[in-house]
C-alpha cells in the first residue's frame, strides 16, 4: 500500500494515509460503478450571443448617441439588473462593451449610450434604424446591491451604469454627483431632472473647474454610504484615494495590446504552427485551434494559462512566474515570442 | 435583490506578512491553527481544483458556464497563492510545514492522478469539487459574519485574506455545482462525493491541526476537542451544530448553492477589502 512518509519523521509510510488511501481505492471503486462513465448524447451548445435590431438612435449630447435594440421578433431579452453591461460585436467584428442603461423592467429592449471617441464608437454612431448586431450578455462587473445609503459619482458617459442605480433608489437615501466637461457634453441631464434636485449635484468642469481631489465629489459620503463611481480613470484615481470603504467601481476587461510584435507558434504535440499578429495574443490565437485551453485573467497575474516551452526566445509581460520558471513556461495571455516559439501543447 | 449574471473575475490581491504575529489572534494558539490549516491544504487542494476545471473545460457546451469557469479557475489560483504566501511565512515562526505538505502533494499529484480514469473518474472529481465547494461556501459565509475575530483582536491582514477568500468563495458558490450539474449531475454521486469529501476535510483539519500545535514551539499542550468547543463557543470559529447543520443541507433534493450564503455582502466586502481595492490597477 502506498502511502507518504510520516508527519515526524518515524516512519517512511504514514500510516494513517495508507488506510485514508484505501478509503480512496473503495471510493474509485464505487464511483467506477456509479453512472457517469458511458459518454452521454452531445448537449446543446447554449450560446450567450443574441442577434438585435437597431430600433432607434437617438442623440443625447455632443457626440453622444442612446441606441435602443430589441429582438427581432420582440420576444423578451434576458433580464438584466443595474450594474450590467453588453458586449457589443459590431459589422467589423470589433468588440466593445457598454453599460446598459435603460429600464431593467422593460424587457423587451435593451438601451446603450456610446460618446464617440475611437474606432468602436464611431462605427457604433454609424448604425441606423433595422440595423442588425450582435451582443453578448448581458454581464455584471458592477454589482448593485442594497444598502441603506448611496452616494453616486458619474462622469460624462460614465452615468450610463449609474442612471438605473439611482433610478432604482429613488425612495432611500441617496445623492448623485455628475461630472462633464459642459453641460451640453453631458447626456441624460433631461432624465435627471426628473429626480430630486436636492440629491443632485450637476458639475460641469465649465462652472466649477476640473475636480481637484475626490474629496470634493464625496462631500455626501458618510462612513456608511456605500459609493458607486464611474467616469474617467483620472476620477476614479482621485476618489480612491479619498474613499477606502464601501467603493465600487466598475471591472473592466484587459486593455487592449499595444506596441506587440507579430510571432509565431508551433504547438509541438499537434504540430501546427500559428501566427500571432501584432494586435492579439498568443492565448487568443491558440483559443481558435485549441478551445479547451485553460486560462482565467489574461492580465498575466493568475498563472493558469502557463504553459511549457520547447524553444525560441519568449518576452515575459506576466507578474506571476518566477525566474526559474520562466526559463521553461510561458503565460501565453500576456507574453510574446521572437521569430518562432515551440509550445508543448 | 441580489445581483446576478455577475462576471467572475480572479483579483491580483497582495498581502505583505512582514508584521504578522505567530498567533495572530491574540491568546488564541488553537484558533489561530485551526486557521492556519488553510494555509497547509488550500496551495495543493486549490491547484488540484484549476487542474480538474482545466480539464473539464472541453466538455462545456453553455457558454455562460464556460465563462463563469474561467473565473472560477482564477479566483481559485490566487487563492492558492494568497494562501502559499501565508504559507511560507509559517517558517518565520519556527513551524516547518513541509512534512505535512509533502504527504498532500503526494496525495494530489500523485495518488490522484488517474490518467486512464477517463471520463468517470473526471465526473467523480467535479462531484467532490462541488461537495467541497459547498462547504467553502458556508465557511465563506461565516467568516464575513464573524465580529468576534475582529473582537479578539485577530491580525487585520490575515482577517482580510480569509474574508475576501469567503467573499468570492460565496461569489463563485454556484460554478462548481453547476458545471457538474453540466456534465453529470447524478444524485448518487453528489451524496457520495460529500460522503467522502467532508469526512477527509475533516480529517486533514484535524491532522493540521494536530501537527501545526505540535511542532510551534511556543504551544506546551496538544491540540483538543474541548479547545474546538470553546473557541466555537467564544465564536472565534463556527461550532460543530453549524458544520453539521450546513453539511446537511447539501442532500436536500432541490438545493442549490445560490440558496447559500448571499451575494450582496459578499460584494459589499469586496467593496470594502484592502487587498481587492489595491487589485483594480
Ligand atoms: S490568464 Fe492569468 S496569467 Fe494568463
Ligand atoms: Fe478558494
Ligand atoms: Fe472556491
Amino acid at each position: 500500500m502506498s502511502a507518504p512518509p510520516d508527519l515526524y519523521g518515524r516512519r517512511s509510510k504514514d500510516r494513517m494515509w495508507a488506510f485514508a488511501a484505501r478509503a480512496v481505492d473503495a471510493f474509485e471503486a464505487v464511483t467506477r460503478k456509479l453512472a457517469g462513465g458511458e459518454e452521454p448524447p452531445p448537449k446543446p451548445v447554449v450560446s450567450l450571443s443574441t442577434t438585435v435590431v437597431v430600433r432607434k438612435v437617438t442623440p443625447e449630447a455632443e457626440d453622444v448617441v442612446s441606441v435602443t435594440l430589441s429582438a427581432p421578433d420582440w420576444s423578451p431579452l434576458p433580464a438584466w439588473q443595474p450594474g450590467c453591461h453588453l458586449d457589443l460585436i459590431l459589422p467589423s467584428g470589433t468588440r466593445r462593451q457598454y453599460s446598459l442603461c435603460g429600464d431593467p423592467d422593460d424587457r423587451s429592449t435593451y438601451r446603450i449610450a456610446v460618446r464617440k471617441l475611437g474606432s468602436g464608437s464611431r462605427e457604433v454612431h454609424a448604425l441606423g434604424e433595422g440595423d442588425v448586431v450582435t451582443v453578448r450578455g448581458p454581464r455584471n462587473a458592477f454589482p448593485f446591491i442594497q444598502v441603506p445609503r448611496y452616494l453616486f459619482i458619474a462622469g460624462g458617459i460614465g452615468i450610463t451604469p449609474i442612471l438605473p442605480m439611482v433610478k432604482a433608489v429613488r425612495d432611500k437615501d441617496w445623492h448623485l454627483v455628475y461630472c462633464g466637461r459642459t453641460r451640453e457634453s453631458m447626456p441624460f441631464l433631461d432624465e435627471i431632472a426628473d429626480l430630486d434636485p436636492a440629491r443632485v449635484w450637476i458639475r460641469p468642469d465649465e462652472e466649477y473647474g476640473v475636480p481637484v481631489s475626490g474629496k470634493e465629489l464625496l462631500t455626501w459620503a458618510l462612513p456608511s454610504t456605500h459609493v458607486y463611481c464611474c467616469g474617467p480613470p483620472k476620477m476614479i484615481a482621485g476618489v480612491r484615494v479619498d474613499r477606502r470603504t464601501g467603493l465600487h467601481f466598475e471591472r473592466f476587461s484587459p486593455p487592449p495590446i499595444v506596441g506587440g510584435r507579430p510571432f509565431e507558434i508551433e504547438l509541438s504535440r499537434r504540430g501546427t504552427v500559428l501566427e500571432v499578429p501584432a494586435d492579439r495574443s498568443a492565448l487568443d490565437v491558440i483559443r481558435e485551434a485549441v478551445p479547451g485551453v485553460g486560462y482565467s485573467c489574461r492580465q498575466g497575474f493568475c498563472g493558469t494559462c502557463t504553459l511549457k516551452v520547447a524553444g525560441g526566445e519568449v518576452v515575459h509581460h506576466d507578474r506571476v512566474l518566477t525566474d526559474d520558471e520562466r526559463r521553461e513556461k510561458m503565460a501565453i495571455c500576456v507574453s510574446r515570442g521572437n521569430g518562432r516559439i515551440v509550445l508543448d501543447l | 435583490m441580489e445581483p446576478e449574471n455577475l462576471a467572475l473575475r480572479p483579483r491580483d490581491v497582495r498581502f505583505d506578512w512582514a508584521a504578522l504575529p505567530a498567533h495572530w489572534i491574540p491568546g488564541e494558539p488553537f484558533a489561530t491553527h485551526m486557521f492556519n490549516v488553510m494555509h497547509l491544504l488550500l496551495p495543493e487542494g486549490e491547484r488540484w481544483f484549476v487542474e480538474v476545471f482545466k480539464e473539464a473545460l472541453p466538455l462545456i457546451t453553455d457558454e455562460r458556464l464556460r465563462e463563469d469557469v474561467v473565473g472560477f479557475i482564477g479566483q481559485e489560483a490566487m487563492h492558492a497563492s494568497a494562501h502559499q504566501g501565508a504559507q511560507d511565512h509559517l517558517l518565520q515562526h519556527g513551524i516547518d510545514p513541509a512534512p505535512y505538505v509533502r504527504q498532500l502533494e503526494w496525495f494530489f499529484r500523485e495518488r490522484l492522478d488517474r490518467p486512464d480514469g477517463g471520463r468517470r473518474w473526471l465526473v467523480a472529481r467535479l462531484a467532490v469539487i462541488a461537495a467541497v465547494e459547498h462547504m467553502t461556501a458556508f465557511l465563506g459565509h461565516w467568516v464575513l459574519n464573524s465580529p468576534k475575530l475582529d473582537e479578539a483582536g485577530a491580525d487585520a491582514t490575515m482577517l482580510d485574506l480569509l474574508r475576501w477568500h469567503g467573499a468570492e468563495e460565496v461569489e463563485h458558490r454556484a460554478v462548481a455545482y453547476d458545471l457538474f450539474a453540466h456534465v453529470d449531475g447524478g444524485f448518487v454521486n453528489r451524496v457520495a462525493a460529500m460522503a467522502i469529501g467532508f469526512p477527509a476535510l475533516v480529517w486533514l483539519w484535524i491532522r493540521g491541526v494536530r501537527y501545526l500545535m505540535t511542532v510551534d514551539p511556543r504551544c506546551k499542550g496538544k491540540a483538543r476537542w474541548r479547545d474546538l468547543v470553546r473557541a466555537g463557543r467564544k465564536g472565534l470559529l463556527p461550532t460543530v451544530p453549524y458544520l453539521v447543520a450546513s453539511i446537511l443541507r447539501y442532500f436536500k433534493p432541490g438545493y442549490h448553492p445560490s440558496q447559500e450564503g448571499s451575494t450582496s455582502q459578499a460584494v459589499a466586502y469586496l467593496a470594502s477589502s484592502p487587498a481587492a481595492l489595491a487589485a483594480e490597477q
